[in-house]
């Protein structure tokens, strides 16, 4: 399979504070792609490097063989990289419905995908009928008219994985898609993704502290240990790696984070 | 309720234009000031209510219009009066690309707001210590021009038929400015304002439509600034002062920033307030400051804001309309 990410000695300092020092991984197409990690491990940082967030200060970041490390994060996401943010983030004082429209309208205009021009006033039909899917796909349906900011904590992420998905990414990464979650919202978060990806053919990038959400999306997991990579692998070889064992063995392993 | 804004619309327009018929010179003048302070809010409202970027010295790109349109018909040199007003746009729009090119770079909040007020004084001094701009005193009786179409020539030398230009003129401003903030563009400002982060993350170039909004937003006040100076005659410092960058801002706080027709409705609530109290010195600053004062404290919406609360609790209409794209 072909790569789509590729990370090669990437070193990113927060003043004399090393977080990332020289990790290298890549992620193959189809992929899902998890970074785990204790507390303060990096993962976060290495997340945001990855989206363009923040920019690394050597290495490089490649995708689809395109050097994207000093692109910005808008030019990133055109590209096909696609995110969510740890604490959910949507736009509060519109509906459900229209933070999906903006989603879809941006996604037209970058692509040249049959975009609204500056005039058309009144949404479009053909726009409002692919919110009105995305939402049908993320459950939001009866939600539609509400203004977001009166949704729960688990529609609030439930519409925020949407906003990302109406950009059509080839890549998702998602920040802790299950944080704060109740274990039947995370259930079904969980199965949301994994429906969502069988469907629409992405590549997952994925940080959560949640083990169980992790065995049973990820398909190779990079761990990372005081900015360090400590073994890239499936499941089966970092559960057998010794490092890793030796790192957490009797630890609280992934605890929850801030 | 769409019917009853329809009606008040309608209403509104139909007293402004007959108004010459029924009402003095005197309500004729504050009328047309009126259309064109509502054209100059509508455009700062575009950057702070729909975009979230507070400029404290948009009175400067006022002032740049009054004094380019002025200048320029004193000094009589021909140029159709319509070409102007565009040229006045125009040049309020290129100061808007300079600033804001430097301004966006990196702030925003309260640093472009001082920035802005810093910059806009400047403005103001420049002008005054200009001797062909009048110095303190600015430019006196300037003439009302001649509306040259091609087709037909209009006077509009007369106060009338300048009033009535302005009506048009508002219509048109106002409404491609309605266009502008209800459409794709107008949406991705108002995720601008809610979220800059997110909505990069979505792959929008936030300061490119910063940028835009910056240079839409002077460019509208230029224009609003271009028609004032044949309508007031007189164009002084004063157009470029900080109290009257305080102006739109006043008139959104009250009407409502999050709406589009907050500004509309608070600068139409400042002129009444402001012509029942002419005759008492001092008065109208003190009803104002109380008016606002109870706007703020019961609703940080303003007046707009203020009317969706009554509705959904007395007529309890759900909660749907998006506050900011549609109003
Ligand atoms: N913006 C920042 N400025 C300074 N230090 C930071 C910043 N962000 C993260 N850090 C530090 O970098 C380290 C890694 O943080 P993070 O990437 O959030 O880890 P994780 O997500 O694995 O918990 C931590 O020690 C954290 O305190
Ligand atoms: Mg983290």
């Amino acid at each position: 399979m072909s790569t789509i990410l590729e990370v090669s000695d990437v070193h990113k300092s927060y003043g004399s504070l090393k977080v990332i020092k020289g990790v290298t991984f890549e992620v193959a197409k189809g992929d899902t792609f998890a970074i785990i990690g204790p507390n303060g491990a990096g993962k976060t940082t290495m997340f945001k490097v990855i989206t363009g967030e923040v920019k690394r200060d050597s290495g490089t970041i490649r995708y689809k063989g395109e050097d994207v490390s000093d692109k910005t994060e808008f030019e990133r996401v055109r590209l096909g990289m696609g995110r969510t943010f740890q604490v959910a983030r949507t736009y509060p004082d519109v509906t459900v419905l229209d933070n999906i429209v903006v989603a879809i309208e941006v996604r037209r205009a970058a692509r040249n995908e049959n975009a609204p021009h500056w005039y058309n006033v009144s949404l479009r039909a053909d726009i409002v009928a692919e919110a009105e899917e995305h939402l049908r796909d993320l459950g939001l349906s009866d939600k539609r008219d509400m203004e977001a900011r009166f949704l729960s904590h688990g529609d609030k992420k439930r519409l925020e994985l949407g906003l990302a998905l109406a950009g059509m990414p080839e890549v998702l990464m998602l920040d802790e898609p299950t944080a704060g979650m109740s274990p039947q919202d995370r259930h079904a978060t969980t199965e949301l993704i994994l429906r969502l990806r069988e469907e629409k053919k992405m590549t997952v990038v994925i940080t959560e502290h949640d083990m169980d959400v992790i065995f049973e999306l990820a398909s190779r997991i990079l761990v990372l240990n005081h900015g360090e990579a400590l073994a890239v692998g499936t499941i089966e070889e970092i559960r057998a790696n010794p490092l890793v064992q030796d790192v957490y063995l009797g630890k609280e392993m992934y605890s929850a984070e801030g | 309720m769409t019917g009853l804004k329809i009606l008040a619309g309608i209403a509104c327009a139909f007293a402004f234009i007959t108004l010459p018929y029924w009402a003095n010179q005197g309500v004729m003048f504050l009328a047309g000031l009126a259309l064109i302070e509502i054209i100059f809010a509508l455009a700062w409202n575009l950057l702070f209510g729909f975009t979230g970027l507070a400029s404290f010295g948009h009175a400067a790109f006022f002032a740049i219009g009054a004094y380019l349109t002025g200048y320029v018909l004193k000094a009589a040199i021909g140029i159709p009066f319509l070409l102007l007003i565009l040229a006045s746009g125009l040049a309020g729009a290129v100061v808007a690309a300079i600033t804001g090119l430097v301004l966006l770079r990196r702030t925003t909040g309260i640093h472009l707001a001082i920035f802005t007020l810093a910059l806009a004084e400047v403005l103001r001094l420049f002008i005054g210590y200009s001797t062909a701009l009048g110095r303190e005193d600015g430019l006196a009786s300037i003439p009302r021009p001649v509306l040259e179409l091609g087709f037909t020539t209009i006077q509009i030398t007369s106060g009338n038929a300048y009033y009535w230009f302005i009506c048009v003129m508002a219509l048109v401003l106002g409404g491609l400015l309605w266009v502008i903030c209800h459409g794709p563009f107008g949406r991705v400002l108002v995720s601008i304002r809610q979220d800059p982060e997110r909505t990069a993350f979505m792959g929008v170039n936030v300061r490119g439509y910063r940028l835009t909004a910056f240079i839409l937003s002077g460019g509208f006040s230029a224009t609003a600034g271009s028609l004032y100076a044949p309508w007031a005659q007189i164009v002084t410092p004063e157009t470029g002062h900080w109290i009257h960058s305080t102006q739109p801002m006043l008139a959104a706080l009250l009407g409502g920033a999050h709406s589009f027709w907050g500004p509309v409705i608070g600068t139409l609530v400042f002129s009444v307030i402001n012509y029942l109290t002419r005759n008492l010195i001092g008065l109208s600053e003190v009803v104002i400051g109380v008016v606002l004062l109870v706007i703020v404290l019961a609703a940080p919406n303003g007046i707009v804001g203020l009317i969706k609360m009554i509705r959904r609790r007395f007529f309890s209409t759900p909660g749907s309309s998006p506050a900011g794209t549609r109003s």
